[in-house]
C-alpha cells in the first residue's frame, strides 16, 4: 500500500496549500480608516459616491485617470484616484467597491465594482411610462 | 371599499396554481410509492405489493410530468397574451417584445428558471423510467431492477423543486414563489400605487419587459443548455445513492455511464457557452474571468468528469468504488451549492453578475442540507462494505493514471470552490475576507499546474492498456507523439512569442496541452487505425486538449494594442499605478494601434443602442490608408441597469481583435446658449481682418450660393452668406459661413459655429452705402471638446483553437455516449438471445 499512502500524503499537502493560499491571497474588506492606517496594503473598501463634490475626468489629458470623492460605510470621506477610464454611467451607482491602496491622503484604486440596480431582480420599478 | 377591477383574467392563475399543487403532490406520491416499491424489492416474495406500488408510482410521475407541462404552458399563455395583472408577466415581458424573446423572459425570473430545471428533470425522469422499467423486456437475468430506488430519489428532488413554486406562507417564512398567485396590484412594492384606484388600470399599463442586456440569442440558448446539464447530474447521483441504499455496488455503473457522459457533454457545453457569451457580448475582456458565477457551474463539471472516468475504471474491475461514489454524489451536491451561491445573494459584492435574494435562500439551504446529510450518512455507513482492493494497480496501467487524474480533478474543484466560497466563510465565521484582488492570477497559479498534470496524463494514458502494459511497447507507441508535440509547441511558441515568456509554467502547459492533443490523435490514427469505435473518446480528448491550448495561448498572449497613443505624457499624473489600457480617440483622428491605424468616424443610434464606428485602416503600397474593416462597439442606453457597453470583435482565423468603448459622452456635443458672452460686433468689408480674443477672422467673400433647402428658404427669400476664414491662437484653421436672410423685409440671421473652439458667428446687418456688413463674434465661457470615445482594443491570438476544441469535445463526447448506448443495447439483446 505504499503508493496509495504516498498519493494520500501528497493530496493532503496540496489541500493544506490550497487553504493557506486562499487565506493569504484573499484581500480584506475594510473602511478608509483601516486602509489609511496601513498604506500600501491592498484593501476592498465599500462605500457611496459623494455626489455633492465634483468628479473629475479629463480624457484628453489622461483617459486612464478619474478622480472622485467617496464616503465609506462609516461616512468617512476620501479622495479616490481611479487608474482606469471613468466607468459608464458612474453617477447612477448605488454602491461602490474599490480595490486598491491608500497613499498619502488619497486612495489609489486599480479596480472598481459598481452595484447598479440588479439585472436579475430590481424589485421596485416604475409601473408605467418611462 | 371594494374596487371591482375590469379586464383581469383569473382563470389562468387559478389553473396554474392548481397545476403547481398537483405537480407537488404527485411528485410526493411518486416518491413515497417508489420508496415502498423499492423496499419490497429488498424483501423477496413481495412482488405483488411491489408491482402495485410501482404502478401507483408510475402514474403519479406521469401526472407530475403532465402537471409541470401544464404549468409551463399556462405561464407561456399568460406571457403571450400580456396578462400584466400578474406580477411575473408584468416584470418580465412587455408589449413590444418580439416573439423570440418570450422564451428568454420565461426563464429570466427565478420562478421560470426553476420551472425550466423541473421541466428537464421531468423529461429525463420519464426516459429513465422507461429505460429502467422491468416491463421493457430486454433485460438479462442478473439484472437488478433499478427503477424503483433510482426514481424514488429522483422524484424526491422534484418534490423540492416544485415546492420552490408553491408560494405558501407560514407566519414570516414563505415556501416558494408562485408566479400565478402574485397579482401586480397586490405586490408589496405597488400596493399603494395610485393607478390601482382605477378599476380599468389594465388598459393603461405595459409590462416592464426583458432586460435589454439579456435580449440576445445567448439568453435563448444558454439557460436551457445549462439547466439540462444541471438536470443530468441528478442521474448518476440517484444511481449512486440507490446503489449504496440497496447495497448493489457495481451493477449501477453500466446503466449510469451514458447518462454521466451525456451530462459531461451538455454541462461542459453550457459552461463554454457562458464563456462565449461573456466574450462576445459582455465586457469582461476575455472568455473566462474566474467569476464566482462562472466557477459555480465549472466545479460540478470537473467532478462529473472525474466521476465518469472512475466509472470506466470500475466497469473493468471494482477498485475505486469509494472515490466513485464520492464523486457522483458530490457533483449533484455542488450543483445545489452553486444554485444556493448564485441565488441567495450571498456573493453580493464578489461577483459582477449581481444576483439578489428572492427570500428563498433558507429553503435552498434546507434542500442542500437534506441531500448532503442523507447521501453522506449513507456513504459513510456503507464505506466498510465497499470492496477494498487487495493488490495495487500497476504503474503502467490505464486505471492507475485515470485514478490520479480523478484525484487531481477533485483537488482542482476543491481549490476553485474554496476561493469562491470566501463570502460563505465570511457569513459563517463573521470575518471580513475579500476575494483575492488579483483573482485571475490567484486561480491560475493553482489551476495551471493541475492542467499540466491532467493534460500530460491525457496524452499518454490512452496508450496504456487496462491492467498492465509492457513498458517497451508503451514507450515505442508514445514516443512519436512526444516528439511531434514538442515540435508543434515550439512552432506555436515561436509564432505567439511565448518562448520569450518568463512564465515557465505556461511554457510547460503549452507543451503538455499539445501533447494531449497529439497523443490522442496519434492513438486514434496509428493504434486504433481510425476505427469508428474509438472516435468518440479520442475526439473528446483532442478537443479538451485544444481548449486548454487555446485558452492558454489566447489569454496569456493577449495584447492590449490600445495603450495610450495620444503622445501626451501621463507619467507625471500617476506615479506607480500606471494603467494605460484605454485610449482616447477624437472623431476623425487616425492613430496607430498594433498593426493597424484606427479612426473613430462617428456614431449612430439604433433602438436603445448607440453604435460607434471604429475603422481599422492599413497602409497600402502607395502609403495611403485603406479600410481593412470596421467594428461597431456599442453603448446600450439601458433604463433598468444603467448604460452598458458591449464590445465588438473581428474574427480572423489566427486572431481576434476585440474593441470596446469604455467611456463615451452620450449627450450631444453642443454649446449651450447661456454659455456665451455678449457678442462683439465688427463692421467688415471684403478682405478685412478683425481680431477677437481667441481668433483672427478674415472676411474672404460673399456667397449667394447657400444651401437653400437646408436653411428652409422660400424662392422669394434673399440669402447671402459671409465666408469667414478663422485662425485660432493655436494655429488651427476653420472656415465658417453665417448667412443673412431677408424674408419680407424681416432679417433672419443663421449662425455658424466652431463648437470645439467655443466660437459662434452671425451676419446680422448690411450697410449698402459703405459696402460693409456687420459680423458678430460670440465667444463661449468654456470650450467644448471635440467628440471622442475612450476605447480599448485587445488582440487575442489563436482563440479559434479554443472554440474548435469546444466543438470537438462536445461532438466527441456525444459520439461516445451514442456508442456506449448501442453497446449496452447490443449486450442486452445478445444475453436475451442466449437465454
Amino acid at each position: 500500500m505504499k503508493k496509495a499512502h504516498l498519493i494520500g500524503i501528497v493530496i493532503i499537502a496540496i489541500a493544506i496549500g490550497v487553504i493557506m493560499s486562499t487565506l493569504s491571497d484573499s484581500s480584506t474588506y475594510a473602511d478608509f480608516s483601516e486602509a489609511f492606517a496601513n498604506p500600501g496594503q491592498e484593501f476592498h473598501v465599500v462605500g457611496k459616491l459623494n455626489k455633492s463634490k465634483e468628479s473629475i475626468y479629463h480624457p484628453s489629458e489622461n483617459p486612464n485617470l478619474f478622480t472622485f470623492f467617496m464616503n465609506d460605510n462609516k461616512g468617512e470621506e476620501k479622495k479616490v484616484i481611479l487608474h482606469k477610464s471613468k466607468p459608464q454611467d458612474f453617477e447612477r451607482s448605488e454602491q461602490i467597491v474599490l480595490i486598491g491602496k491608500a497613499d498619502g491622503s488619497e486612495f489609489h484604486a486599480t479596480e472598481i465594482l459598481m452595484k447598479c440596480p440588479s439585472k436579475y431582480n430590481d424589485g421596485k420599478g416604475k409601473l408605467w411610462g418611462g | 371599499m371594494e374596487t371591482h377591477f375590469t379586464g383581469e383574467h383569473y382563470l389562468p392563475g387559478l389553473l396554474g396554481n392548481f397545476f403547481i399543487i398537483l405537480s407537488f403532490t404527485s411528485a410526493l406520491l411518486a416518491t413515497v410509492s417508489f420508496y415502498f416499491a423499492s423496499k419490497s424489492t429488498a424483501e423477496k416474495g413481495n412482488s405483488e405489493i411491489q408491482t402495485t406500488w410501482n404502478r401507483i408510482a408510475h402514474y403519479s410521475f406521469f401526472v407530475h410530468g403532465a402537471a409541470v407541462i401544464f404549468i409551463i404552458s399556462t405561464l407561456f399563455f399568460m406571457l403571450l397574451n400580456h396578462y400584466y395583472e400578474y406580477h411575473y408577466v408584468w416584470q418580465h415581458s412587455n408589449n413590444e417584445m418580439p416573439l423570440r424573446y418570450i422564451f428568454s423572459c420565461f426563464w429570466e425570473g427565478q420562478e421560470g428558471s426553476f420551472l425550466l430545471w423541473t421541466f428537464w428533470n421531468v423529461v429525463l425522469g420519464i426516459i429513465l423510467m422507461f429505460t429502467l422499467s422491468a416491463k421493457s423486456g430486454i433485460k438479462p437475468p442478473e439484472f437488478f431492477n433499478w427503477e424503483n430506488p433510482v426514481m424514488a430519489i429522483f422524484s424526491s428532488v422534484q418534490v423540492f423543486l416544485t415546492s420552490m413554486l408553491l408560494g405558501i406562507y407560514f407566519n414570516n417564512f414563505h415556501i416558494g414563489s408562485n408566479p400565478f398567485t402574485v397579482l401586480l396590484r397586490e405586490h408589496p412594492d405597488f400596493s399603494n400605487a395610485p393607478i390601482f384606484q382605477n378599476a380599468g388600470y389594465l388598459s393603461q399599463i405595459d409590462g416592464r419587459g426583458l432586460n435589454p442586456l439579456l435580449q440576445n440569442y445567448w439568453m435563448t440558448i444558454h439557460p436551457p443548455t445549462l439547466f439540462l446539464g444541471f438536470a443530468l447530474t441528478l442521474v448518476p447521483f440517484c444511481f449512486a445513492v440507490s446503489a449504496l441504499w440497496q447495497k448493489k455496488f457495481t451493477q449501477w455503473i453500466k446503466p449510469a455511464l451514458p447518462w454521466t457522459f451525456f451530462g459531461i457533454a451538455i454541462l461542459g457545453l453550457g459552461v463554454l457557452m457562458g464563456g462565449a457569451w461573456a466574450y462576445e457580448a459582455l465586457s469582461f475582456g476575455g472568455f473566462w474571468a474566474w467569476d464566482p458565477v462562472e466557477n459555480a457551474s465549472l466545479v460540478p463539471w470537473i467532478t462529473l468528469v472525474g466521476a465518469g472516468h472512475v466509472m470506466l475504471i470500475n466497469k473493468k474491475k471494482e477498485s475505486s468504488s469509494g472515490m466513485l461514489f464520492f464523486l457522483a454524489i458530490i457533483t449533484f451536491l455542488l450543483i445545489l451549492y452553486s444554485t444556493f451561491l448564485t441565488r441567495s445573494g450571498i456573493l453580493g459584492d464578489a461577483s459582477v453578475h449581481a444576483f439578489t435574494d428572492l427570500g428563498m435562500s433558507g429553503q435552498l439551504l434546507i434542500y442542500l442540507f437534506f441531500y448532503f446529510v442523507l447521501s453522506l450518512i449513507l456513504f459513510f455507513s456503507r464505506l466498510k462494505e465497499l470492496k477494498t482492493q487487495k493488490e495495487e494497480d500497476a504503474l503502467l496501467s490505464r486505471e492507475f493514471w485515470m485514478f490520479i487524474c480523478a484525484l487531481v480533478l477533485l483537488v482542482s474543484a476543491f481549490q476553485i470552490s474554496s476561493t469562491t466560497s470566501i463570502p460563505v466563510f465570511n457569513k459563517i465565521f463573521n470575518s471580513h475576507l475579500a476575494p483575492p484582488a488579483q483573482a485571475i492570477e490567484h486561480y491560475n497559479s493553482w489551476q495551471v499546474p493541475m492542467a499540466i498534470i491532467i493534460s500530460f496524463i491525457m496524452g499518454f494514458s490512452q496508450h496504456l492498456k487496462y491492467k498492465k502494459t509492457g513498458i517497451k511497447k508503451f514507450i515505442i507507441q508514445v514516443v512519436p507523439s512526444v516528439f511531434v508535440s514538442l515540435g508543434i509547441s515550439l512552432l506555436f511558441g515561436y509564432l505567439t512569442g511565448m518562448l520569450h515568456l518568463k512564465n515557465l509554467l505556461y511554457l510547460i502547459l503549452l507543451l503538455t496541452s499539445s501533447f494531449a492533443v497529439l497523443g490522442n490523435l496519434d492513438y486514434f490514427l496509428r493504434i486504433m487505425k481510425g476505427k469508428v469505435a474509438g472516435v468518440g473518446p479520442s475526439m473528446a480528448h483532442v478537443g479538451f486538449g485544444m481548449i486548454l491550448f487555446g485558452a492558454l495561448v489566447s489569454q496569456s498572449q493577449q495584447k492590449n494594442i490600445s495603450t495610450n497613443v495620444s503622445g501626451v505624457d501621463i507619467e507625471q499624473v500617476s506615479k506607480e499605478l500606471q494603467n494605460q489600457e484605454n485610449t482616447l480617440l477624437f472623431k476623425n483622428d487616425t492613430v496607430p494601434m498594433g498593426d493597424y491605424f484606427v479612426s473613430y468616424s462617428g456614431k449612430r443610434k439604433e433602438g436603445i443602442n448607440v453604435l460607434y464606428k471604429v475603422d481599422y485602416l492599413s497602409k497600402d503600397s502607395a502609403g495611403s490608408f485603406v479600410n481593412s474593416f470596421s467594428l461597431f462597439p456599442r453603448v446600450q442606453i439601458n433604463p433598468r441597469m444603467g448604460n452598458v457597453s458591449e464590445p465588438d470583435t473581428r474574427h480572423f482565423w489566427s486572431k481576434d481583435i476585440y474593441t470596446h468603448v469604455t467611456y463615451a459622452e452620450l449627450e450631444e456635443n453642443k454649446v449651450e446658449e447661456s454659455d456665451f458672452n455678449e457678442p462683439e460686433n465688427h463692421k467688415m468689408g471684403k478682405g478685412d481682418t478683425i481680431f477677437s480674443t481667441r481668433a483672427i477672422i478674415v472676411l474672404q467673400e460673399f456667397n449667394t450660393n447657400v444651401d437653400r433647402p437646408r436653411l428652409g428658404l422660400n424662392d422669394s427669400d434673399l440669402a447671402v452668406g459671409a465666408r469667414l476664414n478663422v485662425t485660432t491662437m493655436n494655429g488651427k484653421k476653420f472656415s465658417v459661413l453665417p448667412v443673412f436672410i431677408l424674408r419680407k423685409n424681416v432679417v433672419f440671421p443663421v449662425y455658424d459655429e466652431i463648437p470645439e473652439e467655443g466660437l459662434r458667428f452671425t451676419f446680422g446687418k448690411i450697410f449698402p452705402q459703405e459696402n460693409k456688413i456687420e459680423i458678430s463674434v460670440f465667444e463661449s465661457k468654456k470650450k467644448k471638446q471635440k467628440e471622442f470615445i475612450i476605447m480599448k482594443a485587445v488582440l487575442f491570438p489563436y482563440i479559434n483553437v479554443l472554440w474548435a476544441g469546444s466543438i470537438l469535445f462536445f461532438l466527441g463526447t456525444l459520439i461516445s455516449v451514442y456508442q456506449r448506448i448501442k453497446k449496452n443495447i447490443f449486450h442486452l439483446k445478445s444475453t436475451k438471445e442466449l437465454k
